[in-house]
């Protein structure tokens, strides 16, 4: 039997367990750069903020006076999103996290729904976060508990019983079920299925046509057949993405320079963080889709001897954007991929090695631990300014309340 | 930096008789128990509570999961504050008492956060 369990607008409930002035009002937390809603408290909800709510042009309405808009401070939640892990290990023998807000729970033999309560509760009392779990046979059916707990008053639902989840599923729509996105959707409802229900029912072979492998193994798991097994580390990682929106237009190559550095070496880090190394690249930057400028998209993808050094890396994503820059244009985004990425240990040696091999790994060791000791950024190739102009915007962020000593939550004595 | 980390353990001429009993520092993480869920950090401001011990600028190391005992320092939430007060039980009822505020009974609109288990002083 599995469970899931997942926080309750969960980004907005952190911000709320150090903060008591935002509880009981409309708050929300803003994508990378304050661009978008991307939590919503209930209050928020209410008010008709939709998600991804494009922030700097609907905050004016006057009904949206009152609303807190917080930056998004993934310090904190990745901390809070670990002690809800932690906490759950306590009570289940196997957590799988699925996202930063999501677990599912091994939940085999256990008197469950009463035992979820009592976990939901610890949670609650531990990490001040608010949590809903759904229990079932299947990941499929677990998820749509879920889903189901949210409307109820209890915040545990239970579609181990067949009679049960019969009851829930007449009235929710497909949209709510795990894996069927707006095409599915699209195409069940021409055929007039609108509830799980009706999805339910479908004889397999046609879903199979309908909606591929994919879609079938989401209907079987829908009628308790489990495919999905607890896994509890993810698929090892194909590509390494750090791409981010400018904090304002980059006009100059030094500016631009600077931030594919940054972004390279970055994108490094992380490749050497899983023992990986990179044997292509991707180097992108573009001008703003929607605000008027001429729109100017520089890309180019190669082949790099196969390396995690962040000198090697960021030497070639300069070169690669030296090769494409443009003058006179107001860049909005950039990013360095790393792509076909294999276990360090299984990488092919160049005979002829532009990086010496021994130094760079001795270095790069260096560089990390440096790093993760006094924090990111405080050893860095040169280059790469402390304070970045083209940096994300983030005006509104609360300090990192449980990772740095010198951003502690204040009480007052 | 130097070039390399010693720890009291590879030495270049004699043998050190301590490298099968390096240790390294004690690790006040694990003491304070930092690393369990239920621990936070937080910062004391203002000199309300000397005669408990706090100054301000303490560091107090707090626990989310610890029953309320009669007498004993929490953190707490009072009307969108965030304080430090001495928890009460009289005949049933919870009070709270901030250094200078009038006890508060628990209600609604209060919450107590954390019991206080351990201090950090760094500017002694």
């Amino acid at each position: 039997m599995f469970g899931l369990i997942d926080g309750n607008n969960f980004y907005v409930s952190c911000e709320r367990a150090f903060d008591p002035t935002l509880i009981g009002k409309p708050v929300i937390v803003l994508s990378n750069n304050d661009g978008c809603a991307i939590a919503r408290s209930a209050e928020s909800k209410a008010l008709g903020i939709k998600m991804g709510e494009v922030w700097h042009l609907s905050k004016r309405k006057p009904e949206y006076r009152n609303v807190i808009a917080k930056s998004s401070n993934y310090a904190l939640y990745g901390d809070m999103s670990r002690r809800v892990f932690e906490v759950l290990s306590d009570h289940f023998q196997r957590v799988e996290p699925y996202s930063i807000d999501e677990m599912f729970l091994d939940l085999t033999q256990f008197a469950r729904v009463d035992y979820c309560r009592r976990v939901r509760d610890s949670v609650r009392q531990i990490t001040k976060i608010p949590t809903c779990i759904g229990i079932g046979p299947t990941k499929t059916l677990a998820k749509l508990a879920n889903k189901h707990a949210k409307g109820g008053p209890t915040g545990v639902s239970d579609f181990s019983d067949l009679d049960a989840r019969r009851q829930g599923f007449a009235e929710m729509p497909i949209g709510e079920i795990w894996g069927v996105g707006g095409a599915s959707q699209t195409k069940l409802n021409n055929l007039g299925i609108h509830t799980v229900e009706q999805f339910a029912a479908l004889p397999s072979a046609s879903v199979r046509k309908l909606m591929t492998v994919t879609g079938q193994r989401t209907h079987a798991e829908l009628n308790g057949v489990s495919c999905m097994p607890l896994t509890l580390a993810p698929d090892q990682k194909q590509t390494v993405a750090v791409t981010r929106m400018f904090g304002r237009p980059v006009e100059t190559w030094e500016d631009m320079r600077e931030a594919l550095a940054a972004h390279a070496a970055r994108a490094a880090e992380k490749c050497r963080k899983h023992g990986l190394v990179a044997n292509a690249m991707q180097v992108f930057f573009h001008t703003h889709p929607h605000n008027g400028d001429p729109w100017y998209h520089g890309q180019r993808s190669f082949e790099i001897e196969p390396t995690a050094d962040s000198f090697a890396i960021i030497g070639q994503a300069v070169a690669a954007g030296r090769s494409m820059w443009k003058p006179n244009t107001r860049y909005a985004k950039a990013g360095v991929i790393l792509l076909d990425l294999q276990a360090e240990a299984d990488a092919p040696r160049d005979l002829l090695p532009t990086v010496d091999p021994i130094k760079s790994e001795k270095l790069m060791t260096a560089l990390d631990s440096v790093n993760a000791k006094f924090g990111r950024g405080t050893l860095r190739p040169g280059g790469i300014r402390p304070v970045k102009p083209w940096s994300t915007r983030a005006n509104n962020r609360s300090p990192r309340f449980t990772t740095r000593f010198t951003e502690l939550m204040e009480v007052r004595a | 930096m130097s070039e390399r980390a010693y720890r009291g353990d590879e030495t270049t001429g004699f043998q050190s008789p301590a490298q099968d009993h390096i240790e390294g520092v004690p690790d006040l993480a694990e003491l304070l128990e930092l690393r369990r869920p239920q621990r936070y950090a937080v910062r004391v401001k203002g000199e309300g509570l000397r005669k408990r011990g706090i100054h301000g600028g303490d560091i107090l190391v707090v626990t989310t999961d610890a029953p309320p005992i009669t007498g004993k320092v929490c953190v707490a939430f009072l009307h969108g504050d965030v304080v430090l007060a001495v928890l009460m039980e009289k005949d049933g009822q919870w009070w709270l008492e901030p250094s200078n505020q009038t006890p508060q009974p628990l209600s609604d609109d209060t919450e107590v956060w954390a019991m206080i288990a351990a201090l950090v002083r760094t500017d002694v």
